[in-house]
């Protein structure tokens, strides 16, 4: 962040504070993104754009707002301080919200996370073109004769923040993020066109996947469904492929926010220490990964962060607490969310997995469903593969799984050695017993 | 207040229009907040004049293509939270900015900025422009500012109410929803409220205006029944008048999140598997959204990768079904006087008397399919371009009673209250989340249900659409949001008591659930 907008921020807190506010924190936020589509081996969409934001909170007579604005000219940002804590003045006291302690800004890691690739200023146009074109061009000859469509799209974003608190919080931090979306569709019988799809993303561009690899995966996804049908309501063991494995954790970990807790929308409320899954379920929250999509030295309320064990061998071990739902729970602050989650990867193939497993699904796509945070049931729409001793016996379509998180983690009976390396939750395919498959 | 029509409104700050003593740009956002329900805002606030537009569209077109737009837009939006009891965090959020697209066949350069300079907007149409090659393409010599509708008439706009008139409303909720079950443990309530005020002009003409008011009222409940807890709520919401959230919603809006809420301590998972599926009149149409509508949107179709592609002129679904994406349904969240295109808001009939009769339409693919534009045309924000998208959708009502249909059902589930619907376009494939129900037996509801998925088929479940009742009702909501293509646009649904004779539904069949 350049020097005249680090003022600016100072700026902002000293009229914030002149005008009445006890205490406030500023960040502005900078970020330039480059978006390319390919369809039909030409540019479908360009866009570029470049944006600013700042965000104010403001703590006014143990009352609290906070404020975006995109407009970061003085006079205008003069106008926006004086009507926020006017507004501000209107809410009720809470008497929970306030700064932290500033004792607990301290011991922020020095270390480099490499999380900006020095090579992004000299990634130019034409380079942009041929990555997204190459990739499109390889889902095209790899689609063969029942393609469709190929449409391959790469991002890149370069993003830089500042914040600034009146209690002696300071911080910066900037990163690249390239990413690719693509997906890849093809003729079955009749009227059905299953789709293949893939996103994947990196913080440096030599991390980021071959062109080839991610046609590879994206048509793989189509053709495994080709001729999809459902089977009948049955138990049977699942195997939830690495890149689907988010979509039912992130059930599991709503229910571990300081906010669900305290609001009594948790069906983990006092589990803390007690067995809610399998011994094998480790799960780790890593802010300090190098290259780490989701690393960060600093959190949301500016703790420094550091690495923790939330699941170990089965036991909850911790909650997502952040400052103020620590105040109303009574209890030390965590970290407000998710950084990097990493579930340690067993250690054979989905393939040989599959091969000792008997009759089960590989769950390949998970479609619409939710989670209730306070019970723990959910229940997901899914395709994939039904398999025998590895051997695949048809893909299947059009079915669901339903279950309870507290008894689902149970369940799992191994976890596959492929960690989905694209994401900031690098989870890999995991296996699970005894699940009820709905259908026909 | 007597109400102001949106064609008086027009007509009186047009009038005024030609005396401009608000120093263009430099204004600053929020003075110019009670400015936005005037006609000409972004001239007088921004500076934003048609001379200065010829010259960004004659940027954008430097390098030819068929079209090119500018979409301007600024909106002022606030929410409120009430949590254990007092209304205690109040976020804002300014969205400011002008996004210009050139269109070439189905090629689109787009760029944005925040900044309304013109250096900075001059920028942003050379990123346009650089998606072609060729000849420079000259914009219309005049703007035309086409008819629109009226569609969300408020008095007083919202955002004018300063923040401790929103406060009594939502502790009264609070107050309310306790008073209704001792059971309640806890309530949140969240107000949400937005002004958005868009300028689109168009290098073939178009320059037209539109004033958004959007808002809606959610309350959830967290109740405890001997140790067991549930959680509930519910909403309302569209592009209302502040005078629609009276004492008579409090009440429907309290009674709704409770009753919804403390249902759930009785209700079972129904057995897995196809079973007739029964879905009850209004919020349910979410599953015409996400099982046919998504599927009409003409760009999938132009890329012949949805599953209607080759369906045009063919039955459907059975005579008696026919369904309607309409854009001009007074105050509900998907209407639009003009859509972010610059065509004015229409009714655009999907599946008449069960023969699929069109398809939803932007600019780009009414080109390519060479029909008028429907005014599908839509956008999250000035920072997206805009794709074919649904506004309210839903099918007309049958003749049956809603009591009728249930009659039909030996074994199987009517479906209340959904969320967290998704479609796979090309399989037709889709998935709904049901969060409330009942279980049917013989013809009778015999128990609640709660927490389920149902999978099935587009196409599929259109032709199973087996009977429709006389009562179609809309969501009334505000807080439902259509995401595609990584933005989200403000949608409503509707939906008659209809039959579908079998879909997969994905409960586990014990009872009480498995918690």
């Amino acid at each position: 962040m350049n020097q005249e907008m680090k003022n600016l921020c100072k700026w902002v807190i000293n009229n914030t504070e002149k005008n009445g506010a006890n205490q406030c924190k500023a960040s502005i936020v900078t970020t330039r993104d480059v978006n390319i589509r390919y369809r039909e081996e030409k540019p479908e969409i360009i866009k570029e754009a470049t944006t600013q934001g700042l965000s104010l909170e403001v703590y006014v007579d143990g009352k609290y707002s906070a404020q975006n604005t995109p407009d970061l000219r003085k006079k205008s940002l003069g106008n926006f301080i004086i009507k926020a804590i006017g507004n501000t003045r209107y809410l009720e006291e809470d008497s929970y919200r306030y700064l932290p302690d500033a004792k607990y800004y301290e011991g922020r890691s020095e270390i480099d996370l490499q999380i900006m690739d020095p090579v992004y200023q000299e990634f130019s146009a034409e380079q942009r073109h041929g990555l997204v074109r190459d990739i499109e061009k390889a889902c095209i000859e790899k689609g063969g004769n029942k393609l469709i469509s190929a449409q391959a799209e790469i991002s890149d974003r370069f993003t830089e923040i500042y914040t600034l608190s009146n209690n002696g919080f300071e911080g910066e931090a900037s990163g690249t993020r390239f990413g690719a979306e693509v997906s890849v569709t093809i003729q079955d019988e009749g009227d059905r066109k299953p789709e293949g799809f893939i996103y994947v993303s990196s913080r440096m561009l030599d991390d980021f996947p071959d062109p080839e690899k991610i046609a590879d995966l994206v048509t793989r996804d189509a053709y495994q469904q080709l001729g999809s049908k459902k089977i009948k309501t049955e138990k049977l063991q699942v195997i939830i492929q690495n890149r689907n494995t988010a979509r039912i954790l992130s059930g599991l970990l709503s229910a571990m926010n300081g906010q669900n807790l305290q609001q009594k929308s948790s069906f983990l409320l006092d589990k803390k220490d007690q067995i809610i899954g399998n011994k094998q379920f480790m799960l780790i929250d890593n802010p300090l990964i190098i290259r780490g999509l989701g690393s960060r030295l600093f959190d949301s309320d500016g703790f420094p962060c550091k690495q923790r064990t939330m699941i170990d061998e089965g036991i909850l071990r911790e909650y997502y607490i952040n400052w103020y739902y620590s105040r109303k729970l009574d209890c030390e602050p965590t970290t407000g969310g998710s950084s990097n989650l990493i579930i340690p990867p067993g250690n054979r193939s989905v393939e040989e997995i599959m091969k000792d497993l008997g009759r089960g699904i590989l769950i390949t796509g998970i479609i619409g469903g939710n989670s209730n945070s306070t019970t723990g049931d959910f229940s997901l729409g899914i395709f994939g593969q039904l398999f025998d001793h590895g051997n695949i016996i048809q893909p299947v379509a059009e079915m669901n799984i339903a279950d309870n998180h507290l008894l689902f983690w149970n369940k799992l009976t191994e976890i596959a050695n492929d960690p989905w390396k694209f994401s900031s939750w690098q989870l890999p395919s995991l296996v699970f017993k005894d699940i009820v498959v709905s259908g026909a | 207040m007597k109400p102001l029509t949106r064609r008086k409104f027009i007509s009186r700050t047009a009038s005024a229009g030609g005396v401009l003593l608000i120093p263009p740009y430099l204004s600053g956002c929020l003075s110019s907040q009670n400015n936005m329900g005037k006609s000409g805002y972004f001239e007088t606030e921004f500076g934003i004049h048609e001379k200065l537009c010829r010259k960004l569209l004659e940027t954008a077109l430097s390098k030819g293509g068929n079209f090119a737009d500018l979409y301007f837009e600024h909106t002022i939006s606030g929410v409120l939270v009430l949590e254990d009891g007092k209304v205690n965090q109040s976020y804002g959020n300014i969205n400011l900015g002008v996004g210009i697209r050139t269109v070439k066949d189905d090629q689109v350069g787009y760029g944005f900025t925040q900044v309304l300079t013109e250096e900075s907007m001059l920028s942003a149409a050379r990123t346009a422009a650089s998606l072609v090659n060729a000849s420079a393409v000259p914009p219309e010599d005049q703007f035309i500012t086409p008819e629109i509708g009226d569609y969300y008439p408020v008095s007083t706009y919202f955002n004018e109410f300063p923040v401790s008139s929103k406060l009594p409303i939502m502790q009264d909720i609070n107050e309310k929803c306790f008073a209704l079950s001792e059971l309640v443990r806890k309530v949140t309530v969240v107000f949400q409220d937005e002004m958005k005020r868009i300028m689109v002009v168009t290098s073939d003409g178009v320059k037209a205006e539109d004033l958004i008011p959007g808002n809606f009222c959610y309350t959830s409940v967290i109740a405890e029944k001997e140790g067991k807890m549930e959680s509930g709520g519910w909403e309302f919401g569209g592009h209302r008048d502040f005078s629609w959230y009276d004492p008579d919603l409090v009440e429907k809006l309290s009674h709704e999140s409770v009753q919804r809420t403390l249902i759930k301590f009785d209700a079972i998972q129904p057995p897995a598997g196809e079973m007739p599926v029964v879905l009850g009149s209004g919020i349910t149409g979410v599953l015409l959204h996400e099982a046919i509508g998504h599927g009409m949107e003409a760009d999938f179709n132009r890329k012949n990768i949805s599953v209607y592609s080759t369906m045009i002129g063919k039955k459907v679904a059975e005579p008696f079904v026919t369904i309607i994406d309409d854009g001009t349904i007074p105050n509900l969240s998907g209407s639009i006087n003009v859509d972010d295109e610059g065509t004015p808001g229409k009714k655009t009939i999907l599946v008449e008397d069960g023969i699929l009769t069109g398809y939803l339409h932007d600019k780009i693919s009414a080109r390519y399919y060479n029909v008028e534009p429907t005014g599908n045309g839509r956008r999250q924000s000035y920072e997206y371009m805009p794709f074919p998208r649904m506004r309210n959708t839903f099918m007309m009502p049958g003749e049956a009673t809603p009591d009728d249909v249930i009659k039909q059902v030996k074994n199987g589930i009517y479906v209340q209250d959904v969320s967290n619907g998704e479609v796979f376009i090309g399989q037709g494939d889709f998935s709904f989340y049901v969060s409330q129900g009942y279980r049917i037996e013989n013809g009778k509801f015999t128990a609640p249900i709660k927490d389920i998925n149902i999978m099935g088929n587009g196409p599929k479940m259109l032709e199973n659409i087996t009977m429709a009742a006389n009562d179609l009702s809309m969501y009334q909501g505000g807080a439902g949001f259509c995401g595609k293509e990584n933005q989200g646009v403000k949608v409503s649904f509707g939906l008659p008591t209809c039959l579908v004779k079998s879909m997969t539904v994905g409960g586990t069949g014990q009872k009480g659930g498995v918690s």
